[in-house]
């Protein structure tokens, strides 16, 4: 019954129109952002080496395609849990907006497998986000602009990963990315349980990462206790992927935040969805 | 006026066998470039530079009279900017510089000659060079470049199967590295705190071991491998 109840979140999630807002975003924001460091990617890379080159020089091709994949997951990993929130926030509120949810809690499913499939099937489309993330940078990347030493940008300086080191971690790194998005999703689910509206969980979805971002990025000693148990500091624990040596005890840590999140979430969510009166 | 003559030759002649001394050596080192027309080697490049971790790099190092030099590497290879070619293109021409003899030390086990050399315009980057040189073979025990852009680099050499050619087995370049900084727009890991590791000082030089091997001298290069 979970599967079938999955199958049909599917189709209903297939004939949506704004589920495929998403996967067109990614498509034109990759192709942009490829397109830019094709004509001009040489400047941008000059621009981040400027402080060394001059006293040293870099041989070797810097702008290649594990390069150009890594800026773009990194400059697209921030909007895409707006893309994940807009489709898995409207689950169960659309439902209630619609006025379908009366007839389907009234099928033969128990709420906790009805609900159960909404996060599966939010979890699926999550993870084909990543996957066509994964496709548009590093494939296309490394098409477009051939493969390479990874030279990874961070703000204290530099990592230069040999290529036979990469493939790896651009795997790991993409399952990370998915738990942290998959968050994302039982978050706007979670909200999506709380209201009748569509609109309400994917704006509150996305206030709640804007503000713990804030809270996380800010280097204040109030929010020293909190920051590492929002789960918004652990989004971006990919990259810890691309460090040299690798802090698998962080990685370990912000996968089992993350989780730790997702089980909440859940649980929340199905003790709100089987106690709620469905009028509508 | 006999006291000013003196003075005079105290301090002239002094300086002027000191030149002679400087030039002759620098003679004999430049008849020991001139017997090498173009060589290749194999280069294995480590790197010990602040806030930059880098995996040791194989590559080709190619060289032809009087001033081409490329180095070839499959993966990215950290070099320092200057001192691979600056010295034997001031030393081409005796118009371009002053040497000066000044005094004796010793690197490694080699009893070497001190001696500054002075371009002899002021529009050059270079301001001063120093050299080692052990004068019983007439190889370059040490270099120590200071230009206006890059402050100083400083190269220790060891010499073993080329020494008649003068050339190394292998060159540490010693660089001052300058403050470093990439903007978080750039880099985006806008989540990361700067923790108390990161915020102690960090060395302002950074060391480049170069390993050289398999040298293959005046063998004929071509002028391609050295378009980019």
């Amino acid at each position: 019954m979970l599967l079938k109840s999955t199958y049909n979140e599917f189709i209903k999630i297939a004939a949506k129109p704004r589920s495929y807002l998403g996967l067109a975003a990614i498509t034109i924001l990759v192709g942009v952002i490829l397109f830019a460091l094709k004509v001009d990617g040489l400047s941008f890379i000059s621009f981040v080496t400027a402080s060394f080159e001059q006293t040293l020089s870099f041989e070797g091709n810097i702008l290649n395609g594990n390069l150009v994949a890594f800026i773009v997951l990194q400059m697209l990993i921030i909007h895409i849990p707006l893309l994940v929130a807009l489709v898995t926030g409207d689950l169960v509120s659309g439902e209630a907006a619609m006025g379908t949810i009366r007839m389907l809690a009234s099928k033969p499913i128990s709420r906790t497998q009805l609900l159960l499939s909404k996060f599966i099937a939010g979890g699926t489309y999550t993870l084909l986000i990543i996957i066509w993330l994964g496709i548009m940078s590093v494939l296309f990347g490394k098409l477009l602009f051939g493969s390479g030493d990874l030279m990874v940008l961070n703000s204290d300086g530099l990592v230069i990963l040999p290529q036979s080191d990469i493939n790896w971690r651009y795997l790991c790194g993409f399952a990370v990315a998915f738990l942290a998005l998959l968050t994302v999703s039982s978050l706007s689910i979670c909200l999506s349980c709380f209201t009748e509206n569509s609109i309400g969980p994917i704006v509150t979805t996305m206030a709640i990462i804007i503000l713990f971002t804030i809270i996380g990025t800010l280097d204040v000693r109030i929010f020293d206790k909190i920051r590492p148990f929002l789960f918004t500091t652990h989004m971006a624990s990919w990259r810890s992927f691309f460090e040299e040596p690798v802090p698998m005890k962080d990685i370990y840590r912000s996968i089992f935040i993350l989780i730790g999140h997702n089980i909440l979430l859940l649980a929340i969510s199905l003790n709100k969805f089987n106690n709620k009166d469905i009028t509508s | 006026m006999n006291f000013l003559f003196r003075l005079l030759i105290i301090f002239i002649i002094p300086l002027s066998v000191f030149s002679q001394v400087a030039e002759v050596t620098i003679e004999n080192l430049n008849a020991r470039m001139d017997r090498i027309r173009d060589y290749s080697a194999d280069a294995l490049i480590k790197s010990d530079i602040p806030l930059i971790k880098i995996l040791p790099v194989r590559a080709t190092i190619y060289f032809k009279q009087k001033n081409k030099f490329r180095i070839k590497s499959k993966g990215i290879a950290i070099l320092p900017k200057q001192g691979f070619l600056d010295l034997s293109e001031l030393l081409s021409g005796k118009e371009n510089y002053t040497a000066l003899f000044s005094g004796f030390d010793v690197i490694g086990n080699y009893r070497s000659e001190i001696i500054t050399i002075l371009p002899a315009g002021d529009t050059t980057d270079l301001i001063l060079a120093k050299l080692w040189i052990d004068p019983t073979g007439y190889l370059v025990r040490k270099s120590q470049i200071t230009t206006r852009t890059n402050g100083t680099i400083t190269i220790d050499y060891t010499y073993n199967n080329q020494n008649k050619f003068g050339l190394p087995d292998s060159m540490i370049f010693t660089v001052d590295v300058k403050k470093f900084k990439i903007p978080k727009g750039v880099a985006t890991d806008i989540n990361k705190i700067s923790s108390e590791e990161e915020k102690k000082p960090t060395s302002k030089t950074g060391k480049i071991f170069i390993q050289l091997t398999n040298y293959q001298i005046n063998k004929g290069l071509s002028d391609e491998v050295f378009q980019k």
